[in-house]
């Protein structure tokens, strides 16, 4: 994992040459937080996709969430959701789910300019989702779509956290057991209405800091040990 | 404000610390939050991370979770649960204590240098950071007395005001047996039910209109001629709301369902009466009684005024002369009934109410204290008289409520019904040679107020008496030991002692560990001052006018007495809304942590003049 890190910096150099100058090159001259230094001390900004499905080839995002946190406190000024706006009509299902309907949707952000906005907030920062590979595989998506460019940056990923955490109490996993809103209630964090990209960003945040006190009850952890491989 | 952080936004706008800030400076104060998660074991405030870590202080707020507190000596302060606060970093004289999670909590953090600025914008919000109890006490009483009354004045429940289980009969039910039932049971409707369920109305009238106007055979079940397609309310509907309904829709009753069960039939002239229950209404009521039954009657609304007062914010110092004026009423009316029975006295008496009632001081639960002064001219003989008299009143006074003193102080008992010579000895036996026993049950002595016959027959007693008790040093030692008997459930780290046993577990008895403690103080400094007044709040503005006791302490008493009265009265009735009997003791929990804090400052008011007194007469010799 180490190393992969390591990797990524790299990488995150050699996509910085092939970059034009805009916000990408921009997100890309920032170094990624060094893998061996200590969680507490490095910014992490929790992401959340509510999107119109989870098939990243022909389903899109509907809003962003996101919230950082700092030497382990979750501060509430750096929240920020953003709708996007989008030309397609919303699945029926999808609007039912986040109460985002077809008007909301048009009155939205242009997605390049939410695409902006977000690589100026993860500059620097190591990104934390529950389930990342949906926010990852979206940002990719755009990254290629706007600037014909890979996107990387360092992931935590809570469910991962959390799978390792109940395998080590050698916790029957049951398939839900694993979702958001179940892991929240094992550690008795209160239940928030779910499914809005800023109160789900806001639950995985809390989810981590419960998740980081479980595992690591000194909170002594370096970013290597979080890091998903 | 992110509309999407609304939750965390509710849920601070709920805490009662910040009632009193504009919206604007919640949004604020919402931003400016800072999120942490302490596992059970892990220490409280959370300390901060290595070297970085900012040295802000901070409010902490518990959203989920235990966490206890600890001062310099680890001994346990305080527990804070949800909802809970703990502000002390924010304080200009912060006292160091450390915490430990008792469960895994979440806490919100909002930097002290924010609650600063937002202290100066709001006088309300600040008190809450005035350093001593006092201060916050007197605000927390300030405030609950300004709330507009009238807001409050249609907010009953429907469920207030349904005093018996609705008639019902089933729907194949014969015309001729419902009437019969309507008869006996003196209804003028009743509720046709299928089974389980609630399927029309019949009424007086459609008995007339549809049935007899009709020469319908009244053998025919009741469900040809009753009211189908009912409309109905749920039993939290307010009072105003079915009103409304029963006038817009012309109606003159209007079932009241509980889990779709009938609970009641709410008619027009159930709120006429309820309109009509105030004291005034009461008062005239019992003028025009004619038997201690229909006194016993009038006294069952008792405590429907109770809530009512209750609701329109009234302050517990004019709850206690409201319902101390009506035992005076239902007494006076009770002994000129008996008068009306018994013929005239032999000779000239005073009938005196001790404890609350003749404090001023009682609530819709109180039992009866009462003595009875006659003159010296009576003969043994006479003595039949009264205690007829008292027989009557004392049965008459337990009908309407006020059962019989358990401490058989009352004027059905022969010493306590005596003539002026024996009562100034009994006083002079009490000051002269005070003995601990005798003077808790003399305590409801020492406040007795005349309600009815000679007053004059008391004025010699209480003069003598005031002025032997002022110049006994021993009797006011032991008094003042009587009064530190009960002292308040406050331990040495501002926990609450809570009753452990099978009745009242886990609960405070705010009477006697609150209130009575307050009443007896006051009755220390009335004592050893010469001063008339039996009520508490009269004594205590009295002893700081004579110089007895300080301002600030007469005041913050008062306040306390008041706070106190105010939550139990609000337990009061909310048990009797429950259609529980009202008593007593008060669940820690129920009360928001504002309160709770509230009432500890009230607490340690108590103890603090308890410890005055203390020293003061040395009581540790008596006790």
């Amino acid at each position: 994992m180490w190393f992969k890190s390591l990797d990524q910096n790299k990488k995150r150099k050699r996509l910085l040459d092939k970059t034009p100058a805009g916000a990408l090159r921009d997100y890309y001259q920032t170094p990624f937080p060094a893998p061996k230094s200590k969680v507490a001390d490095i910014p992490l900004v929790v992401l959340d996709f509510e999107t119109t499905g989870l098939d990243i080839k022909y389903d899109h995002i509907v809003s962003v969430g996101l919230i950082e946190i700092n030497q382990l406190g979750v501060n509430l000024d750096s929240a920020w959701h953003e709708i996007i706006k989008t030309s397609r009509d919303l699945p029926e299902q999808s609007t039912v789910i986040h109460e985002i309907t077809d008007d909301m949707v048009n009155l939205g952000e242009e997605v390049n300019l939410v695409f902006e906005k977000l690589l100026s907030r993860l500059k620097g920062h190591v990104l934390i989702a529950h389930h990342a590979q949906i926010e990852l595989g979206y940002l990719k998506k755009i990254s290629k779509e706007l600037y014909q460019q890979d996107f990387i940056i360092p992931v935590i990923d809570t469910q991962v956290l959390a799978k390792r955490q109940l395998q080590r109490e050698q916790v029957t996993l049951e398939k839900n057991s694993l979702r958001l809103f179940n892991l929240r209630k094992r550690y008795k964090l209160p239940a928030y209405k779910a499914h809005n990209a800023l109160s789900d960003a806001l639950s995985t945040a809390e989810l981590f800091l419960a998740l980081m006190a479980d595992l690591y009850p000194g909170l002594d952890c370096r970013l290597k040990d979080l890091l998903k491989n | 404000m992110d509309i999407e952080l609304q939750e965390i936004h509710d849920f601070i706008a709920r805490n009662t610390l910040f009632d009193e800030l504009p919206d604007s400076s919640l949004a604020i104060l919402v931003k400016n939050i800072t999120i942490r998660y302490l596992r059970r074991g892990q220490v409280f405030p959370p300390e901060g991370l290595p070297k970085k870590h900012s040295p802000e202080k901070h409010l902490y707020i518990v959203r989920s979770g235990v966490i206890t507190l600890r001062d310099a000596e680890g001994n346990l302060i305080e527990k804070l649960a949800e909802n809970d606060s703990h502000i002390s970093q924010c304080l200009e004289v912060s006292t160091k204590t450390t915490g430990l999670a008792n469960e895994d909590s979440l806490v919100y953090l909002i930097p002290c240098s924010l609650i600063k600025t937002l202290r100066e914008e709001s006088t309300g919000f600040n008190s809450h950071f005035l350093s001593s109890a006092e201060h916050r006490m007197k605000h927390a009483v300030e405030k609950r007395q300004q709330r507009s009354d009238s807001q409050n004045a249609m907010r009953y429940l429907v469920c207030d005001l349904t005093d018996r289980k609705p008639v019902m009969v089933q729907s194949s039910e014969t015309i001729a047996n419902t009437a019969t039932i309507m008869t006996t049971e003196n209804v003028s409707s009743a509720l046709v039910m299928e089974g389980e369920n609630l399927v029309g109305m019949i009424t007086d009238r459609d008995l007339r209109s549809r049935c007899i106007a009709e020469k319908l055979d009244t053998q025919s079940p009741v469900a040809t001629i009753m009211t189908k397609d009912l409309i109905t309310v749920d039993d939290k509907t307010i009072l105003s709301e079915a009103l409304l309904l029963m006038t817009r829709n012309q109606i003159q009753h209007l079932p009241i369902l509980k889990n779709k069960q009938p609970i009641g039939n709410l008619s027009v002239s159930d709120v006429i009466r309820h309109l009509g229950t105030n004291a005034a209404f009461i008062a005239s009521d019992i003028e025009k009684a004619n038997s201690p039954e229909a006194l016993a009657k009038i006294s069952q609304r008792l405590p429907e005024l109770h809530v009512q007062l209750v609701i329109a914010n009234t302050s517990a110092s004019q709850i206690g002369e409201i319902f101390s004026m009506i035992t005076d009423s239902i007494t006076c009316r009770l002994l000129k009934l008996a008068e009306e029975k018994l013929g005239p006295a032999p000779v000239p008496y005073l009938w005196l109410a001790g404890g609350s009632q003749g404090r001023n001081e009682q609530t819709s639960h109180s039992d009866q204290d009462n003595a009875l002064f006659i003159d010296d001219s009576m003969k043994p003989d006479d003595d039949k008289y009264f205690k007829a008299l008292s027989t009557y009143v004392s049965d008459g006074l337990n009908a309407c409520g006020y059962v019989y003193c358990p401490g058989d102080a009352m004027a059905t008992n022969p010493e306590w019904r005596q003539p002026v010579a024996v009562w100034k000895k009994y006083f002079s036996n009490w000051i002269e040679r005070p003995e601990k026993k005798a003077l808790m049950l003399a305590s409801i002595f020492f406040d007795l107020r005349p309600v009815y016959g000679e007053t004059a027959l008391f004025d010699d007693v209480q003069a003598s008496m005031l002025n032997a008790a002022q110049e006994n040093g021993i009797f006011i030692a032991y008094l003042v030991a009587n009064a530190l008997t009960h002292r308040p459930p406050l331990g040495f780290f501002r926990n609450f002692v809570l009753i452990h046993d099978q009745e009242h577990d886990n609960t405070l008895d705010v009477k006697h560990r609150g209130i009575v403690p307050i009443i007896d103080i006051a009755r220390v400094f009335a004592l050893s001052k010469g001063i008339k007044a039996v009520n508490t709040v009269e004594r205590l503005q009295a002893a700081c006018e004579c110089g007895a006791m300080s301002k600030e302490m007469s005041e913050n008493l008062i306040d306390a007495l008041e706070y106190i009265a105010m939550l139990r009265n609000q337990h009061q009735v909310e048990r009797i809304r429950a259609g529980k009997p009202a008593d007593n003791y008060l669940d820690p929990k129920s009360l928001s942590g504002l309160e709770r804090g509230h009432l500890k400052d009230a607490f340690a008011i108590i103890k603090s003049m308890q410890e005055v007194l203390e020293n003061r007469h040395q009581t540790g010799r008596i006790a």
